[in-house]
């Protein structure tokens, strides 16, 4: 890495260090009791809103309640996404043309923008009417970004609160949606627009090129997809190349401004979780966390990107010199070079967005293995939007458990006991996710069609089978896209594995919420864990990369590392 | 209880459909094309008054079958299509152990059919000692032990070819283009395809290896040419973001225009 990628992860520390916590200032006066900035400005529309459903916005819903709205909300959208992607050859506004997608594909793709995966077995330019990306994904792309946050203040709401309640669903979406989502998405798609990223609603446009062949450029609403794609943390791409592509991310600048439009909000929102509290150093104890985990695999990745694959020609200069930006170049652009496009790449891959702006799959097996665990880990550095705090909270109630037993106290977490009850959830919490990924991941190794699905030899191979699972099932989306995904097995499964990945987490977390909602608050002692100190941060890494690290290490030792030790 | 849930799930869903859908898309649509309708459209390019292209979208530069043309700086390999196809951005995903890009390297990438390795490599030529041979029809053999009755391309001289498509074998291609000694150093954005297939840039130095064949080619003094590579040249964002490069696709339009008005000898 030289100077100039170090100056570029030091913007990238130094905004980040500016914006979230004026984010999570504003998130915290939003979602927080009183009022809140634009109040004059957004309550007609939110109160039509709730009169259109008929909701009082004041009555709150226990954390059965809210999940069932979760749940009912998640299903509607599955199944009109799903209709949309049936049918959008036979639905105006499709000058490209797209056929109607095959049920499997269809459920895919579904069940992937609803759970903000957005993993795309289908390839953008051909395959999606634009009807169908603005008004079936890019939907999706808002609501699956909305039900995080919403679900994140509730679980918040029951482990801190006094109620037995935790709040409104439909108030949460609606103002999540007009407050956040929806006004830094408008300015954001316009910086994007100034740099050069597309707008417009034209089909193929022919050119008859320098060299008199011809070639089509594309058109689209990509702007705005490409905004919401990256500020909730969903990760899917107008076009098949997704950041890679000149028409999303053109320029140095706003590959830079991608990676923030990710990471900030998550970062606000563990600040917001502070706020919400009361204690403003616990939401500083859970950013320094991710923070940490974020410098560690962005570092690794770019650092491995920029050296360069060991296996090229001498002959091949991949030196960084003024002239050249040398390092693995293959599915790499030259205007990110390899460590600006490991910067958004590896960056994003501790979020459910996976918004890459290179190919992983041409990565080196370091710089895969750092995506890969960035994943693995469960996605809290920063993690998405919402997704991320409340992995990161039950990543805390797990370390005070297993520090309680070390000290031989009653584990506590503001100030409520954690009792049996909670841990077996977080427990379950914890092992769902690598139960789908490694059984899955195993039956694709063994079903001989599956496992040929994988477009290069040997342990590379199998990193990208295990990867669609890791992925899929952890909401990421990124792929190492050599593998041939859209079949019915992978379509069928990964649909599944996306749903489970997303449902069954967040049942758990509201469960451990609704378990402690309403619990008695116990005074502070001297003898209470410190949950906001250095000591506890330290902590909590160690259990979030112990948990990640013994159920995965087998898994990336077949795959990667086996890959970097025997080439 | 579900029912009253379910129905204002569909109502809400109505309702972002309309706003997020339908309302948000064309507002930013409006907006954009009304402050910047070159860039919202595409940063499209004009000779002429015809359209060539986007300074965003790479070109191929090539004769129909696939040759490149001397007189015009070369573009990165692509992955896309058959070369700078929109139509299907996209990357090779090529691991980077893969012999389809690495070539056959004996005892590291030189796979049997069984995945296990073998210790040289059957087909290495002079010129290319990780050759990785093509049937007839041009298809690359990707394992050293092929099954019976498994035909290979053939030189005039008998020797094996090479899958032109291996990193080993694009930059003997590129020396070749630009009349290089052999072994001496490529820059690797010249031999490796990018992550869209569309990258319109290449690097300075990539650049300033082909500039003395531009210039033989177009009879134009090399250094008119170095000087039109360092004006197409864009500097990093803000003076520290991303990488520099040079925008192949306006270098060649403003080759074109400096041939068609007799200048740069």
């Amino acid at each position: 890495m030289t100077g100039w990628s170090w100056a570029q992860l030091g913007f990238v520390g130094l905004a980040t260090a500016v914006l979230a916590p004026l984010g999570g200032k504003y998130l915290a006066a939003v979602f927080g009791p009183g009022k809140a900035p634009g109040d004059r400005f957004f309550d007609p529309f939110e109160r039509l809103v709730f009169r259109v459903l008929r909701i009082d916005p004041r009555g709150e819903q226990r954390w059965t309640s809210y999940t069932g709205s979760v749940l009912a909300f998640g299903l509607v959208s599955l199944l009109v996404l799903y209709g949309i992607l049936r049918l959008q050859g036979h639905l105006p506004f499709n000058p490209t043309g797209a056929p109607g997608m095959s049920p499997m594909l269809a459920f895919n793709t579904a069940a992937s923008f609803i759970t903000g995966t957005n993993w795309q077995a289908y390839s953008g330019e051909t395959q999606a009417s634009y009807l169908a990306q603005m008004a079936g994904l890019v939907v999706a792309q808002f609501t699956a970004a909305a039900v995080g946050l919403a679900v994140a203040l509730a679980v918040v709401r029951g482990i801190a609160g006094t109620a037995r309640t935790v709040g409104n669903f439909w108030v949460d979406l609606t103002r999540s949606l007009t407050r956040v989502f929806l006004p830094i998405s408008i300015v954001s798609a316009l910086v994007l627009i100034s740099q050069g990223a597309v707008q417009n609603f034209h089909g193929f446009r022919a050119a008859t090129t320098l060299a008199g062949a011809t070639q089509k450029i594309p058109g689209g609403p990509v702007s705005s997809m490409e905004v919401i794609k990256l500020l909730g943390t969903n990760g899917g791409s107008f076009y098949n190349a997704g950041g890679a592509h000149p028409f999303e991310n053109p320029t140095g600048f706003t590959n830079l401004f991608d990676l923030l439009l990710v990471i900030v909000l998550p970062f606000a929102i563990a600040l917001m979780f502070g706020r919400l509290i009361g204690k403003r150093r616990q939401g500083r104890a859970l950013v320094a966390t991710m923070a940490i985990l974020f410098a560690a695999h962005t570092v690794v990745g770019m650092q491995a990107e920029s050296h360069g694959n060991h296996l090229l020609p001498a002959g091949v200069s991949q030196q960084v010199t003024a002239e050249s930006p040398g390092g693995n170049m293959e599915g790499k652009e030259v205007r990110f070079g390899p460590d600006g496009s490991a910067l958004l790449t590896v960056g994003t891959m501790g979020t459910t967005a996976g918004a890459t702006d290179s190919a992983l799959d041409s990565y080196t097996p370091v710089g895969g293995t750092s995506a890969l665990v960035a994943i693995v880990l469960g996605e809290v550095s920063p993690g998405g939007v919402g997704g991320g705090l409340y992995s990161i909270l039950m990543f805390v109630l797990l370390a005070v458990f297993v520090s309680g037993l070390m000290v031989g106290r009653t584990p506590e977490f503001l100030g409520k006991k954690i009792r049996a009850r909670e841990m077996k959830l977080v427990i379950l919490y914890v092992l769902v996710v690598p139960v789908v990924v490694l059984g899955f991941g195993g039956a694709s190794l063994v079903i001989g069609s599956a496992s040929r699905a994988a477009g290069n030899p040997g342990f590379h191979g199998f990193s990208e089978i295990v990867y669609a699972f890791a992925s899929a099932a952890a909401n990421n989306g990124s792929a190492f896209g050599g593998l041939s995904a859209n079949t019915a097995w992978y379509d069928t499964t990964l649909g599944i594995v996306m749903l489970v990945g997303r449902f069954a987490p967040i049942i758990l977390a509201m469960a451990v919420a609704g378990s402690l909602a309403g619990a008695r608050v116990h005074a502070r002692t001297r003898a209470t864990l410190d949950t906001s100190g250095p000591t506890f941060v330290v902590f909590l890494l160690g259990v979030i990369v112990i948990v990640g690290g013994l159920v995965y290490l087998p898994m990336l030792i077949l795959g990667p590392i086996a890959e970097r030790l025997v080439t | 209880m579900l029912r009253v849930h379910l129905l204002r799930a569909v109502l809400m869903m109505v309702i972002v459909t309309v706003v997020a859908g339908v309302a948000y898309p064309l507002l930013v649509t409006g907006i954009g094309i009304g402050l910047f309708p070159h860039q919202a459209e595409g940063s499209l390019l004009y000779r002429h008054g015809e359209l060539v292209g986007s300074a965003l979208i790479g070109q191929s530069f090539t004769t129909s079958d696939g040759t490149p043309l001397p007189q015009y700086f070369q573009p990165r390999p692509s992955a896309a299509g058959a070369g700078y196809d929109p139509t299907a951005s996209g990357a090779s995903n090529l691991g980077p152990s893969n012999p389809l890009l690495v070539g056959f390297i004996p005892g590291v990438t030189t796979y049997r059919q069984d995945a296990s390795v073998a210790p040289v490599n059957p087909f290495a030529t002079v010129a290319d000692p990780f050759c990785v041979p093509t049937d007839p029809k041009g298809n690359p053999i990707v394992v050293v032990d092929p099954p019976a009755g498994q035909r290979y391309a053939r030189t005039s001289q008998g020797g094996y070819v090479c899958d032109p498509n291996t990193i080993p074998e694009r930059a003997i291609a590129y020396r070749q283009l630009n009349g290089l000694p052999t072994g001496s150093s490529v820059p690797v954005d010249a031999v490796t395809a990018s992550g869209s297939g569309l990258d319109p840039d290449i690097s300075v130095a990539n650049a300033l290896d082909q500039a003395p064949r531009v210039a033989r080619a177009r009879g134009m003094s090399l250094a008119y040419v170095d000087a039109l590579v360092h004006r197409s040249t864009a500097g990093r964002s803000l003076g520290f973001l991303g990488e520099p490069g040079v925008n192949v696709v306006e270098l060649n339009l403003a080759l074109g225009r400096s041939t068609d008005s007799g200048g740069g000898r």
